[in-house]
């Protein structure tokens, strides 16, 4: 499991990591706290002694003078047993009397009364505190200024620190461990709605596709819910394949039978004329049936997203033309006034030559069968575009989306496939083009137009 | 009379050579046995006379052989001076002066020794494993039977006081004490008695009436007590006088029994000591419980290991004299007796209380005084 890889991982070094910065800021701030608590504690002795002292400097025979008191000495060593220096000094800083000459102390005089200075010194190799008081002699005769120094080694201070450290220390490592125990409990805690739904999934019937229902929390509950939106996608494209199969089947088994039903009344004849007409009609049957097959295949061939045909840079005039001379002659035997109305110059989009060839000829054969005596086939710029108009019948309105489903057909007379208009939809989907469907110009027949994006340069 | 005499000046003869007095230097050496394995060196700078650590020497020398002893005996003072000069010869510092002692402890000329058995050392008696007190002495008086004569013995310092002023002609040049101002030890004394009680220095002025004889060893008072100079000796170092009062019918030991001075050798091996291995195995020694027996048995030093309770011990001395003894508490406190101007006022006063008119002795007893 690695960090970046787990979520568990993830969110443990997120909320580990600061705690351990804020674990690593309250020992620093323990240790800088304890060393200050233990100084101040201990700079009261040195206070202290310093006034015992000072009480005790006098004015005698021309000079100061001390009577040392033993217990100043005593007070300022605690049970650590620490080495004791003191040092008188007159204004001038000349040595009066002491067991060391303690250095001065660089701080300025307090604003009033006695100034009371703490500092480290290194001393003859001892870290040492040092405490000065500077006074002066309240006599009537002498308000001689003087300073007196004490100084002691660091043990009882260090001793009272490390103690304080390891109280303090004993308190941040408990509340760490509690943090951390706490932070992976929640942590598994909050990431078993994702096991419950890892396992729901797991445990699905693979053929069935009904939605989850699992109580989730939001964030996951989104998820579900996305989920249950791309079933019921699927749902509903396994619904629309198993119509299409359905009636895919039904429309070659209606050709077929009826190829059956002509052959086996044409074998009880004995005419070759007979079998003749059934041959013809036979023929005649499996080359739609033929062309229904095709259609269909190139209808599922559209209809897979996988399938993506590569468009090159075309001019729709030349496709309409084109269309014109393929169905030109079927459509004049059939009296059908077949033109073609092309925008000037070239209306270039990118596409592929035959799909829009197909598109135009599903167009022109349903204009024809749905009994249209006039089609233009026209060409339009900005956006490019392809119209197919005719004066037939035209489509309902409320009939014009119900259309471009397969197999739906306009009216029931067994001539077309139903399968025209969804493949020029397809065609148009193909291309990224929008495909509308309205009535003609006096508000009759119907007008097809293909709006195609405009090609880029 | 003349053999017994010789004797007692023979005794004499070995307290002259007492501390806080200026004597030529004495010396003991036990070389080392060559069969006991590779020789290993120790030198021993101390102020304690050689009777007293003689069976202390060679009781260690018997158990560790292969130790080539060096014993030199000083004063404090040329011990003190001598180590300020030359801190990396001596192993081993023993000295009765105790501030001075501490004074160099404290300035960090003394090397931490640890070990299980300094660990058991009683803590009093012990300052940051650094220095150790392994005597415990009191200070005593010292009477003559002849004062039987004057008035029953003091038991304590209000007896004497009262004793002094109530006898003050006919005690008059026939009692004797440490003069501070000459002697180490005497100022010690004077300070430490003048810290635990205010009126010490009625005891002072009292002195002075009686025309006390101020000396400068313990053992030029005992010189005089034996002899019948003195009757009264006010301020001996008990481990020099038990001995000749135990030679000596006609005197008798008092220990206080209101308070008693109590001074301690203190032992120290120096941070440059050139063998502190040796030194060490000493200072082990000398609070083993082998080594305090020898101490309690064959010296009047006073034996403080917390297992001995015997004759000789200062758990013995405590159970007969309780509260009163007054160990010096082994702490910064002692540096004070070092302080030049401290010494100066202590000494100023001293002399001024000795030199008191007598006639106002009694009024200066008031609370008053100081």
């Amino acid at each position: 499991m690695t960090l970046a890889g787990s979520l568990y991982g993830r969110l443990l070094a997120w909320l580990a990591l600061p705690l351990l910065a804020l674990g690593a800021l309250l020992l620093l701030q323990a240790w800088f706290e304890a060393r200050d608590t233990a100084d101040r504690a201990y700079d009261r002795l040195l206070d202290a002694a310093t006034l015992a002292i000072a009480e005790q400097v006098q004015w005698q025979d021309e000079r100061l003078w001390l009577d040392l008191p033993p217990a100043a000495l005593e007070m300022l060593a605690s049970d650590a047993q620490e080495r004791v220096f003191y040092t008188l000094v007159d204004q001038q800083g000349h040595y009066i009397t002491g067991n060391a000459r303690l250095p001065a102390h660089p701080g300025d005089d307090a604003a009033s009364g006695d100034t009371l200075l703490y500092g480290d010194i290194e001393w003859h190799g001892m870290p040492l505190r040092q405490g000065v008081r500077r006074s002066r002699l309240e006599d009537w005769r002498s308000r001689e200024r003087f300073e007196v120094r004490v100084a002691h080694t660091r043990e009882g201070r260090d001793a009272l620190r490390i103690e304080l450290l390891r109280g303090n220390l004993a308190g941040i490592l408990g509340m760490g461990a509690l943090a951390v125990v706490t932070l992976l409990l929640a942590v598994r805690v909050a990431l078993v709605p994702l096991t419950r739904l890892r396992h729901a999934i797991r445990a699905r019937d693979p053929r069935t596709l009904a939605s989850l229902d699992l109580a989730l929390p939001r964030e996951l509950a989104e998820l579900r819910e996305a989920l249950n939106e791309l079933l019921a996608r699927m749902r509903r494209v396994r619904a629309n394949q198993e119509r299409f199969i359905g009636d895919a089947s039904h429309q070659l088994r209606t050709p077929l039978a009826g190829i059956s039903a002509r052959a086996e009344l044409a074998l009880r004849r004995q005419s070759p004329d007979e079998w003749r007409a059934a041959l013809e009609t036979i023929h005649a049957t499996s080359e739609r049936t033929t062309r229904l097959a095709m259609q269909l295949l190139s209808l599922t061939r559209l209809d897979n997203p996988e399938y993506r045909p590569e468009h090159r840079p075309l001019d729709l005039n030349a496709c309409v033309r084109q269309t014109v001379r393929d169905h030109w002659v079927t459509c004049h035997q059939a009296g059908v006034d077949l033109g073609a109305d092309c925008a000037e110059g070239e209306v270039s989009v990118a596409g592929t030559d035959w799909q829009l060839a197909e598109a135009l000829g599903n167009l022109v054969d349903n204009a024809r069968r749905y009994g249209a005596r006039h089609i233009t086939l026209a060409t339009r710029r900005a956006p490019p575009r392809l119209v197919v108009e005719d004066d037939g019948p035209g489509i309902p309105r409320e009939r014009r989306l119900l259309v471009l489903r397969p197999f739906h057909r306009g009216r029931d007379d067994g001539e077309g496939s139903g399968l025209g208009l969804a493949i020029v939809d397809g065609i148009a989907r193909n291309h990224g083009a929008r495909l509308t469907l309205g009535e003609g110009e006096q508000g009759r027949g119907l007008r097809v137009e293909l709006r195609f994006p405009e090609a880029s340069p | 009379m003349t053999l017994r005499r010789l004797a007692r000046l023979a005794s004499l003869a070995t307290l002259c050579l007492l501390p806080f007095a200026v004597y030529a230097e004495e010396t003991l050496h036990l070389p080392a046995e060559a069969s006991a394995g590779p020789m290993r060196p120790l030198v021993i700078h101390a102020a304690l006379d050689l009777p007293q650590a003689r069976p202390l020497l060679e009781d260690f020398h018997r158990r560790h052989p292969q130790i080539d002893l060096t014993y030199r005996n000083l004063t404090t003072l040329a011990l003190h001076e001598r180590f300020l000069e030359r801190p990396d010869e001596a192993d081993v510092m023993i000295s009765s002066a105790m501030p001075w002692q501490f004074a160099l402890a404290n300035e960090g000329h003394a090397r931490p020794l640890g070990g299980p058995i300094l660990d058991a050392w009683p803590a009093w008696a012990r300052w940051r494993d650094e220095l150790v007190a392994f005597t415990f002495e009191p200070i005593v008086m010292v009477v003559h039977r002849d004062l039987a004569e004057l008035a029953e013995p003091p038991r304590n310092h209000a007896e004497l006081l009262a004793l002094l002023n109530g006898h003050r002609q006919a005690l008059a040049g026939r009692v004797a004490s440490y003069d501070p101002v000459r002697s180490g030890a005497g100022y010690g004394y004077a300070m430490e008695e003048s810290r635990l009680s205010p009126r010490y220095w009625d005891l002072v002025a009292a002195l002075g009436a009686a025309e006390a004889e101020l000396v400068e060893t313990t053992g030029a008072m005992l010189d005089g007590l034996v002899e019948g100079r003195f009757l009264i000796g006010y301020n001996l170092l008990g481990s020099y006088a038990a001995p000749i009062v135990e030679a000596n019918p006609q005197l008798e030991l008092v220990i206080p029994d209101d308070y008693a001075l109590v001074t301690q050798r203190l032992a120290f091996v120096p941070r440059r000591a050139p063998h502190p291995d040796t030194a060490t195995l000493f200072v082990d020694y000398l609070l083993s419980v082998e080594g305090q027996r020898t101490l309690a048995e064959r010296t009047s030093l006073g034996a403080i290991h917390p297992g001995l309770d015997g004759p000789g011990t200062a758990a013995e001395l405590r159970g007969r004299l309780g509260d009163a003894l007054r160990p010096p508490g082994l702490g910064p406190g002692l540096l004070a007796a070092l302080d030049r101007l401290k010494r100066r006022a202590l000494l100023a006063r001293w002399q001024r209380e000795f030199r008191r008119d007598p006639g106002d002795a009694d009024s200066a007893a008031a609370p008053a005084a100081d």
